[in-house]
């Protein structure tokens, strides 16, 4: 079985072995040395992962016929991915410099590749605690869904597979001002950003040859976050948005999105492959909930309505022009509508949620029959308009110090020409093993 | 005569103390445990029935009587994760996924015995009231109850040394009056700043049968902190209180 590879098995070990000798000694005599916790002006660290990989492959969707129509692979493909993230910061006085880097190294069927990415590299000051400027790369992390997030204007989607990964930030210069207050206005703070897209930089945040300005306005009232935001220039349509989070019981929490996106262009084919743009205003909301329960199981429940997203009849054409253009590869070796449907999937209907209507449910249990540092989930992501899905069980041990081990299984279910019925892959299998320093 | 001598016995061991003030005394108890507004270190220890041990060191900051920051300091695993308090909300900021999170008093954000209402603790007196003292011995018994639903626990007995005015034993307990957990109070250390307290935690209980955590103090110090650094904009930034 993949997972017994000899060389993942040797990485294996060693993080045992490193993990082991750093912690969890029988007790003895409690102490705090306090010189190991003194400040230092510096501090590097970060972890090391390795990630192996299996993905049963979908001979019959249209993702797999894009990307193997000229190979046989067999009916799964192997991935090994190993990444090192590394955080470092200096202090001085009012100023700190902090990177955060990730560096990528993966063997597929396609061979060894390698890849390393600033994912941040921020100067910031800090003339007081109600102020600070930044400026460098950065994420913002706006909105407070959990799986997705519309008004998150300033970052990259996220995979809501895996919501907690770090994620690459973009060059802004941002402010933070936090005012504090004793009435049912506790917290007031003004968030605005400028992010600049000309040449390589932000090149892939939207149009170049402009200067945005977004801006998030932040309140504490009455218990409940609340935030205002907006973004501002030609990169991007002009967008508005809101959010708010309330514990309405000291276990249930309700969360909610709303963003208006103006004159939003899409793109999308009809099924012969013509290209049609359409620019309307749009709306997209997200609306949640996180309970908890008094045997510490957590249920979180989200449903997100993307007005970016495609029809299922636009999806329709587009699995329809891939099969058309595989019919035709097939029958004349011309490749040359495969190629194309290549550039229409990338960014557009090859995201993680093309479509328009999913239902997010996570429920996950804490040290179940009590197994210490042991904990099971389930996470199931639903496509309301065509009924196609995914469904992820995994469990997380961190038993060991510094150590975190993940095992997760991924299984794609969904008819002909539906969202998850037509990914690439059936199912994958995963084994995370991350060791913190 | 004999029946005489029991029942003086008996009043001296558990007497109602009908001239003190509980409010007072429990006011007194919050000021010999720390002052209004501090910084301090403590280290969490969760010792498992094998023996085998995992700690956690925080940096806490506190203010007034609702607000509450601490901010992890090790294992790396933790490093740069913070919890907020503010009133009855409570949040817990993760480094990687960049915004913070609403929690609850019940969980805990480091397993063990300890809860995120112990490792973010306000002030006795802001939470409950006394609804009786009681002398036994060298010690008061405070008979505590929460003033609102959201408090963690809905009642406390509080063991507190006459002369220290220091608590010596807390028992928490539902509103049914079942035992979640006992807190004891050791090894009173002068920190200085006219700052005398117990300096080791322990806790057990009787849900977690095998368990105990230990929360060790250091180095509490009075420290003056703006509202500010008490907000959401601001937890990425506790770092920088150090």
């Amino acid at each position: 079985m993949f997972l017994l590879n000899l060389p993942c098995i040797a990485v294996l070990l060693l993080f045992l072995t490193l993990a082991l000798f750093s912690a969890d000694c029988p007790a003895r005599e409690y102490t705090f040395e306090l010189d190991k916790i003194e400040k230092k002006p510096y501090h590097l660290g970060g972890y090391a992962e390795i990630n192996p990989i299996l993905f049963g492959l979908n001979k019959d969707a249209a993702l797999y016929k894009i990307n193997f129509y000229d190979r046989d692979e067999g009916s799964t493909v192997e991935k090994y991915d190993m990444t090192l993230q590394l955080d470092g910061s200096y202090e001085k006085g009012i100023a700190r410099a902090f990177v955060r880097a990730n560096g990528n190294l993966n063997h597929t069927y396609e061979g060894w590749s390698g890849k390393t990415t600033l994912y941040e590299g921020v100067l910031s000051l800090r003339p007081s605690p109600s102020l600070s400027v930044d400026i460098g790369k950065k994420t913002m992390k706006w909105g407070k869904g959990y799986a997705w997030n519309p008004v998150a204007f300033l970052d990259r989607p996220k995979d809501p597979n895996d919501p907690a990964l770090a994620l690459e930030g973009f060059f802004v210069a941002t402010l933070d001002y936090i005012r504090s207050f004793g009435g049912p206005l506790k917290t007031f703070s003004f968030t605005p950003a400028l992010v600049p897209v000309y040449g390589d930089m932000n090149e892939d945040f939207g149009e170049t040859g402009h200067f945005n300005v977004a801006a998030k306005f932040y309140l504490l009232f009455l218990d409940t976050d609340i935030d205002f935001m907006f973004l501002s220039g030609d990169s991007k349509s002009p967008r508005y948005g809101a959010d708010f989070s309330r514990n309405l019981t000291s276990n249930f929490e309700i969360h909610g999105e709303l963003a208006w996106i103006k004159d939003f262009r899409k793109s999308f084919i009809d099924r012969d492959g013509k290209l049609f743009e359409t620019r309307s205003d749009v709306w997209s909301y997200l609306a949640g909930i996180r309970y908890l329960t008094a045997r510490e199981t957590t249920y979180i429940l989200e449903y997100y309505h993307n007005g970016t997203g495609f029809t299922e009849g636009e999806m329709r054409d587009y699995f329809s022009f891939v099969e058309k253009g595989y019919d035709m590869y097939l029958s004349t070796g011309d490749d040359t509508l495969l190629t194309g449907a290549v550039n229409l999937t990338e960014g557009r209907y090859g995201t993680m949620n093309p479509m328009r209507n999913y239902l997010y449910l996570r429920i996950s249990q804490k040290e179940p029959f009590d197994i210490l540092y042991f904990t099971p989930a389930l996470t199931w992501i639903f496509n309301l308009d065509d009924q196609s899905f995914s469904l992820s069980p995994e469990v997380v041990y961190t038993g060991i110090t510094n150590l975190e081990l993940r095992l997760k299984g991924t299984v794609l279910a969904g008819d002909c020409f539906t969202d998850y019925g037509e990914k690439q892959n059936d199912y994958r299998i995963e084994l995370r093993a991350r060791y913190y320093f | 005569m004999l029946k005489v001598l029991i029942l003086c016995a008996a009043l001296t061991y558990s007497v109602p103390v009908l001239a003190l003030d509980g409010a007072e005394l429990l006011k007194t108890v919050d000021r010999n445990l720390a002052p209004p507004s501090y910084e301090m270190y403590r280290k969490l220890i969760n010792i498992e029935p094998d023996g085998r041990k995992k700690e956690f060191v925080l940096f806490t900051v506190k203010k007034g009587k609702d607000k509450v920051a601490a901010l992890f300091i090790s294992p790396p695993s933790e490093r740069g994760r913070s919890t907020l308090r503010l009133g009855d909300n409570m949040w817990l900021y993760i480094p990687n996924v960049g915004k913070p999170v609403r929690i609850t008093s019940l969980q805990s954000v480091v397993g063990g015995v300890f809860n995120n209402s112990d490792i973010m603790q306000l002030d006795y007196h802001a939470e409950y009231d006394v609804t009786r003292v009681e002398a036994q011995g060298k010690d008061y018994l405070l008979h505590l109850k929460a003033k609102t639903k959201t408090v963690a626990y809905d009642q406390l007995k509080m063991w507190v040394h006459k002369e220290t005015v220091l608590p010596t034993r807390i028992e928490c307990m539902t509103e049914a009056s079942m035992l979640i957990k006992t807190l004891y109070f050791k090894n009173i250390q002068d920190f200085g700043g006219e700052i005398a307290r117990p300096s080791v935690m322990e806790t057990d209980s009787p849900l977690y049968k095998g368990y105990k955590s230990i929360m060790l103090f250091a180095n509490i110090r009075e420290r003056e902190l703006r509202d500010e650094v008490f907000t959401l904009t601001f937890m990425p930034n506790l770092d920088s209180l150090r």
